[in-house]
């Protein structure tokens, strides 16, 4: 599943429904708010179709190169608080490491592609969170 | 003809959400550039430099494509087209 979604996200119920006969491994990587020097929440705002779009791209990439059987994608976006998650990334594979080696393209490349952007809220204060500079 | 325009993070908060910018039929994206440079106000220096020029940081996409560089002068515009700008992206 590749989605953004307003909902929190069911960590747990992701993983199992991942899972396949065929898998030995699921490597997961679940991004979360963090205290950063006294921040409180975060909103996080999509291009969503552009969002959606290039996260396909990216499992797609991510199945074609790797030896691996499945990527699952979910981004919040809204407002959340710290501890909340923001991204779950679920790969499933045969074996861990191609699975591990995928997470991390997937994670790096969302990181630099992804039309998402998010704002930090301190009890006095907010910034946005400068991006990573697009490739031209 | 009808341009609509979706700004996000920063840039949303200096020309507000989805604005819709009218333009003449046959407008380039320069024209449309001009006017969110006007639009922006005391923001505009978070998108365009001192001599107009948009900043090279900043993603334009016409209709969820996007834009080069090079192209900015001579892209004309649709009416009904969407055209997104953004910083870098900061998912994850």
């Amino acid at each position: 599943m590749i989605s953004i979604t307003r909902d929190v996200i069911d960590t747990g119920a992701m993983i199992e429904a991942a899972k396949r006969p065929g898998m030995g491994a699921l490597v997961t990587f679940c991004g979360v708010v963090r205290d950063d020097g006294g921040v409180e929440r975060m909103e996080l705002e999509a291009y969503e179709d552009v969002a959606v779009r290039e996260l396909e791209a990216i499992r797609d990439t991510a199945m074609r190169d790797y030896a691996i059987e499945s990527v699952d994608i979910v981004h919040r976006v809204g407002s959340l608080l710290v501890g909340e998650t923001i991204l779950l990334v679920i790969v499933g594979a045969g074996h861990r490491k191609e699975a591990f080696a995928a997470s991390e393209y997937i994670i790096d490349r969302l990181k630099q592609t992804v039309p998402i952007w998010k704002k930090e809220f301190y009890r006095e204060g907010e910034r946005w969170v400068q991006g990573e500079a697009p490739g031209r | 003809m009808k341009v609509q325009v979706k700004a996000f993070a920063r840039f949303r908060e200096a020309l507000g959400s989805d604005p819709v910018v009218e333009l003449p039929e046959g407008s380039a994206m320069t024209a449309l550039l001009a006017a969110l440079r006007d639009r922006a106000g005391g923001e505009e220096g978070l998108m365009f430099d001192e001599a107009g020029a948009l900043r090279t940081h900043v993603v334009l996409m016409q209709n969820g494509i996007r834009v080069k560089r090079d192209d900015l002068d001579t892209l004309v515009l649709a009416d009904g087209d969407e055209v997104a700008i953004f910083p870098p992206v900061a998912g994850g």
